[in-house]
């Protein structure tokens, strides 16, 4: 049996390359990715944190049942963010995030 | 689970928001299988089930009026969804008038195709607010939240046709994102700590009682997890350093999505705010120990910096801008950091956020009406194009006039009293719950982003009476539904302001 703690310490570096690949990325598909890895980092979490939770072995299925519903709001955002981007490639031929330079103070 | 659930919520309480889903549903069938129908009916219809929304929302709050345990209370957070349902309702009148335009930046103005949902998702928007005010769990919660949020990352981006529209939605999608990820990481967190994802008193026991001696690890665990939680309702709202979002976005989206953006939205983020923080006020009053009446961790500390961030940010960022649409961005930051200051009390379910959030709206959107409709006949939305307004229109440059006096805080309007009220709210010394020198430093923040209101709204008026119409300026033609909000929302700003006047009691 895996002790809690591994999932938590792997669920928790997930989730800081995540962050860390939407603030350093300029490619938004790749931004976009990164934003899934956060999203699976809290499903791990979550996933986790009910089997630890659970008693005699039956785990909460709460929590297992937010991690569903994470995963399609997550599903639900690739699909608005890849049209937006097919949109914005028409538009400007670039997928990169220094493209983005119409609204500025 | 299933029985936990039906205990929890009942039927009726989402009712508003299963009518508006099904309106919305139909009105896509329509949408897709009669696509000779005009467009324009299904705006009509989607303000009309809106309306009755908020009627609901209304009925629901009434029905809720009491006095609890611990305090009198007003049933605030139906309250903010009967609000949000009547911006979203007068953003999709607002479509009416505004059809055209649509038509031209969906599909080149040939014909209506494509138009239709841009009627249809508000709808959903506002279904999510609704599910929002009523969640007492996390997962509702997350649910609402993201209803909102989902359906306006599409109408940011709605206008494909131009640059800026594409550009802020896909702006919003990547910040909206990236707080949606901090949203659900704290879920999980809050999980784990507590045990449970209902949002009440009693899991909130669970994980503070040990305190941060006792049970250090479930204590700073559930503290960071509500972090990152109202990181997420901060982005919402935003609260300072989440705010980046707000100027780039208001500017871009279509002008009745800014108006949504501004109102509705935001008060769905001060509606998630008050869900997260109330059973820690519950829980600072039943203590009856003076060194925990504050909120632990040093929630209380960092929604204080939060505010004064805020407040410089919005005010100090509105007072370079030309863009009227950017400048109500940045204000509407300012004013996020005046209802944060609500939220420095023992009780921040109190009715001082709605007070202020309504004098907001109220104001809020008839200002965009106005630059929507300058925006479609002078074809710039720069402060500039409202030059001579005085002249051209005058009884129509008064009103707008009133509206953006009332943001300002203006004596005799409605704004004036919200942050008269805001002011207060910080004076009173027995609900401050941080220390002395900061709820001081606070409310000078505040009395100089109030003057610095004045300098930035009133460039709106100045153009429109000091500057000269340019020969070329005709007056404007007012579409009759904008016409119609703008004098509805003006005439109530300042019947409200004025109310005081007559009845001082009513206020005290």
């Amino acid at each position: 049996m895996v002790p809690l703690a591994h999932y938590l310490i792997f669920s928790g570096i997930l989730f800081a390359i995540g962050l860390a690949g939407v603030i350093i990325r300029r490619n938004i598909i790749v931004i976009l990715m990164c934003l899934e890895m956060m999203l699976s980092a809290a499903n791990v979490t979550l996933v986790a944190f009910s089997r630890a939770r659970g008693t005699e072995g039956i785990p909460v299925y709460d929590a297992q049942v937010l991690s569903l519903f994470i995963v399609a709001v997550a599903a639900a955002e690739v699909a608005i963010g890849l049209a937006l981007i097919v949109a914005m490639f028409r538009a400007r031929k670039s997928v990169e995030t220094t493209s983005l330079n119409t609204l500025k103070d | 689970m299933t029985e936990q659930i039906t205990s929890m919520y009942s039927w009726w309480e989402f009712a508003p928001s299963i009518a508006l889903v099904a309106l919305a549903i139909i009105l896509l069938m329509a949408d897709t299988f009669l696509p000779k129908f005009p467009k324009r009916a299904y705006a009509v219809a989607g303000a009309v089930g809106c309306f009755c929304a908020a009627y609901a929302c209304w009925v629901q709050a009434s029905g809720q009026y009491g006095v609890s345990a611990l305090h009198t209370w007003l049933p605030v957070l139906p309250l903010i969804a009967c609000l949000g349902c009547i911006a979203t309702g007068i953003c999709l009148l607002l479509n009416i008038d505004y059809h055209r335009i649509t038509c031209e930046s969906v599909n080149g103005g040939q014909s209506e195709e494509g138009a239709g949902e841009f009627s249809i998702l508000p709808l959903i928007a506002a279904a999510g607010i609704c599910a929002l005010c009523n969640a007492r769990d996390i997962v509702m919660l997350f649910v609402g939240l993201e209803t909102v949020t989902l359906s306006s990352y599409v109408l940011v981006g709605y206008y494909r046709r131009n640059q800026g529209s594409i550009e802020a939605g896909i702006k919003y999608l990547i910040l909206g994102a990236l707080s949606t990820g901090l949203l659900v990481f704290g879920a999980a967190w809050y999980f784990g700590m507590t045990g449970s994802l209902s949002i009440d008193i009693n899991s909130y026991l669970n994980a503070l009682s040990g305190g941060p001696t006792q049970a250090p690890i479930i204590y700073s665990g559930f503290i960071a997890a509500l972090c990152f939680m109202l990181a997420a309702g901060l982005f919402k709202i935003g609260g300072a350093p989440l705010h980046t979002w707000i100027p780039d976005v208001y500017q871009g989206a279509p002008t009745p999505v800014s108006a949504f953006l501004g109102v509705a939205s935001k008060a769905a983020g001060f509606a998630f705010l008050i869900i997260i923080l109330q059973p820690l006020s519950d829980i600072a009053a039943l203590q009856s120990t003076p060194e925990i009446t504050t909120y632990p961790g040093g929630i209380a500390f960092g929604l204080a910096i939060v505010a004064i961030a805020t407040l410089l940010i919005g005010n100090l960022g509105a007072i370079p801008q030309r863009n009227a649409k950017r400048l109500l961005g940045y204000s509407s930051i300012g004013q996020a950091g005046f209802i944060l200051a609500f939220f420095q009390g023992g009780n921040c379910s109190d009715c001082g956020v709605l007070f202020y959030l309504a004098a907001y709206g109220l104001a809020t959107l008839p200002a965009f009406c106005a630059i929507a409709l300058v925006r479609s006949q002078r074809g710039s939305e720069e402060i500039s194009a409202f030059r001579g307004l005085a002249r051209t229109n005058p009884r129509l440059a008064f009103l707008i006039t009133v509206c953006f006096a009332s943001l300002a805080g203006v004596p005799l309007t409605f704004g004036f009293l919200a942050k008269l009220s805001a002011i207060f709210f910080i004076c009173e010394p027995q609900s401050a719950i941080i220390a002395d020198w900061l709820n001081w430093t606070l409310l000078g923040v505040m009395i100089v982003c109030a003057a610095a209101g004045f300098y930035y709204y009133f460039k709106i008026i100045r153009a429109m009476y000091w500057e000269k119409p340019l020969p070329g300026d005709e007056a404007l033609k007012l579409p009759v539904v904008t016409g119609f909000i703008i004098t509805l929302c003006a005439v109530a700003l300042l019947i409200i302001g004025t109310l005081p006047v007559f009845n001082a009691r009513l206020f005290i």
